[in-house]
């Protein structure tokens, strides 16, 4: 099985190193980003499986803002450093950070390392959907509050009278009050 | 370097070497100017007046300097007030105790719109109203063009405070418009490029776009909170308990520096310390600004300040922990005692008793929760 990945790394003469060795050990390098301009389009366009980038590299914090802002299907990042010490690269892993070193980086290292971070990441997926669960509760109450006050404009309700409408709506309906409340919603926009 | 990175022989030579040799402590910035206190204390040779030998590195990104705390290769760092709470709730997959043992500063961070867009909203006062760039903002939303905004990262005051300001005129920031994630150093070229159409940072960015021509100052952040905390001092978890001395002596260090960045008569040569250590390409007057209170000349009603900023306060992270759950960034789940754990006075009332240094008076209370939604009828 190939691994889709696309490198990120600004230092030109350390990406073709990288992408050398992640050839080597079987991977498809599906793009090399260097810089910060585009980084958002070419991680959408890549198809990439994994994005592979420099611990230091100034796009990390963009890669960081594409993850927790625009929830774009997530990708696990594994960082590469060109020095560290082994009981760094330990507590590295232990952090959740995965790393590995490209100095002497031997091909035959760099597969397991990218599966380590592509388990981890999964592992962490039940962290994300509790936060998705959140949102998704933070969206339906966005949406009950809004579908209220556009009860409470129309037919002159109280808050008290316009949520009792609502509930009675999804009861009788068999829906979700979210679901009602976007119904509302969708009948009256904004 | 061995390649088997992955299983280190931790009984090595290397490792027994590296216990016996004097420690450094190793602590991480990153190139704003709030990170002064620790240059400062680094060129006035305050760290040596306490008797620790400190390596001070500038970072290139947030995460960078995270990940290095996290795992170890940085004992101490600056960090943005909402990082601990995301580290300590293991947010994006980096999970990690810190101890926070003082703040380094507040405010200081401003919102630098383009010259397009502030021609769109026509002549405003300073601070701008929230209403006048709602109604920009909404008229754009609705041509398809959303405005987009820049913030530094994703767990940071800028991004807080910046959805608190939109939210407060009535918009969704997650639905109005974009909030993408820019490094500072690079705000006023992306602004330049048309690529963003305003950003929030700390200084000198806002400065600097302003006199590059890139963008004007619309409003600072201590327009939304006054004297909001900004960066804090955290120290790995186990550092500051390996070493209790050395987290102490730092922190003292640290004060002393903020006290000497808030005497006005040390503000030219506090300047040319951050122009020669991490602005080489900035001019004199895009640096000196945030220290004289000003944005483009304008005087700042709540400007950046060192000294009165310097007590951790447990009360204050809690409002960027609000802010987090309001946003649906942090599963609702995490108790706030675990989530504001880093935030310790012990370490600063030590360091502090050493200094004669009193307890800064207390500080602004944050702004008030909005409600979830903005109702409909204001919306219009």
């Amino acid at each position: 099985m190939t691994l889709r990945v696309l490198l990120v790394d600004s230092d030109g003469d350390r990406a073709a190193a990288v992408e050398a060795g992640l050839v080597a050990a079987g991977c498809v390098v599906v793009g090399v980003v260097g810089g910060t301009a585009g980084l958002t389009r070419a991680v959408r366009d890549s198809g990439a499986e994994v994005i592979v980038c420099g611990l230091d590299d100034p796009s990390r914090d963009e890669l960081e803002g594409m993850r927790a802002l625009h929830r774009d299907e997530p990708r696990p990042v594994v960082l590469f450093a060109e020095k560290a010490e082994p009981e760094q690269i330990e507590a590295a892993l232990e952090a959740g950070v995965a790393a590995y070193v490209v100095e002497g980086m031997a091909p035959a290292r760099v597969r397991p390392v990218i599966e380590v971070a592509i388990r981890r990441f999964r592992a962490h997926q039940a962290l994300r959907d509790e936060l998705a669960a959140a949102r998704q509760d933070l969206e339906e109450r966005r949406l009950v509050d809004r579908a209220k006050a556009v009860l409470m404009q129309k037919h002159r309700m109280t808050e008290p009278e316009a949520y009792r409408r609502l509930r009675r709506m999804a009861m009788d309906r068999g829906q979700k009050l979210g679901t009602v409340a976007a119904s509302i919603m969708g009948k009256n926009p904004k | 370097m061995p390649s088997e990175t992955l299983a280190p022989d931790l009984t090595g030579p290397r490792r027994a070497q590296r216990r016996h040799a004097a420690r450094t402590l190793r602590l991480g910035c990153v190139q704003l100017t709030d990170a002064a206190p620790l240059l400062v204390a680094e060129e006035l040779g305050l760290f040596d007046a306490v008797g620790l030998r400190v390596s001070l590195s500038v970072e290139s990104a947030w995460a960078a300097l995270r990940d290095k705390l996290a795992f170890g290769a940085l004992d101490a760092a600056q960090l943005l007030g909402p990082m601990p709470i995301a580290l300590s709730a293991g947010l994006d997959g980096v999970k990690a105790q810190v101890t926070v043992s003082a703040g380094l500063g507040a405010n200081g961070n401003t919102l630098t719109i383009s010259r397009a867009l502030a021609a769109e909203i026509g002549r405003f006062p300073r601070p701008l109203p929230a209403a006048a760039f709602a109604a920009v903002a909404r008229r754009r939303a609705d041509a398809g063009r959303p405005v987009t905004l820049g913030v530094v990262f994703p767990y940071s005051s800028h991004n807080y405070l910046t959805r608190w300001w939109l939210a407060s005129a009535g918009l969704d920031p997650d639905r109005d418009l974009r909030l993408v994630v820019v490094p500072p150093a690079l705000c006023a070229q992306r602004l330049a490029d048309g690529a963003i159409d305003g950003f929030c940072a700390g200084e000198p960015w806002g400065s600097h776009a302003a006199e590059r021509g890139a963008g004007t100052i619309a409003l600072s952040s201590g327009d939304i909170w006054p004297n909001h905390p900004e960066k804090v001092l955290a120290f790995a978890a186990g550092y500051a308990l390996r070493d209790p001395e050395s987290a102490t002596a730092c922190t003292a260090a640290t004060i002393a520096a903020t006290r000497w960045l808030d005497e006005p008569e040390n503000k030219a040569e506090a300047v040319h310390i951050l122009q020669r250590r991490i602005f080489p390409d900035l001019s004199a007057g895009a640096i000196g600004a945030a220290f004289d209170g000003t944005a483009e000349g304008f005087m700042q009603a709540a400007p950046l300040r060192f000294r009165t900023a310097t007590l951790p306060r447990r009360e204050q992270a809690g409002w960027w922990l609000r802010q987090m759950r309001r946003w649906g960034h942090i599963p609702p789940g995490i108790a706030e005692a675990t989530a504001l754990t880093p935030w310790r006075q012990d370490i600063w009332r030590a360091a502090a008793a050493r200094l004669r240094e009193v307890e800064p008076p207390a500080p602004n209370p944050p702004p008030a929760d909005l409600p979830l939604a903005p109702m409909p009828e204001t919306r219009r």
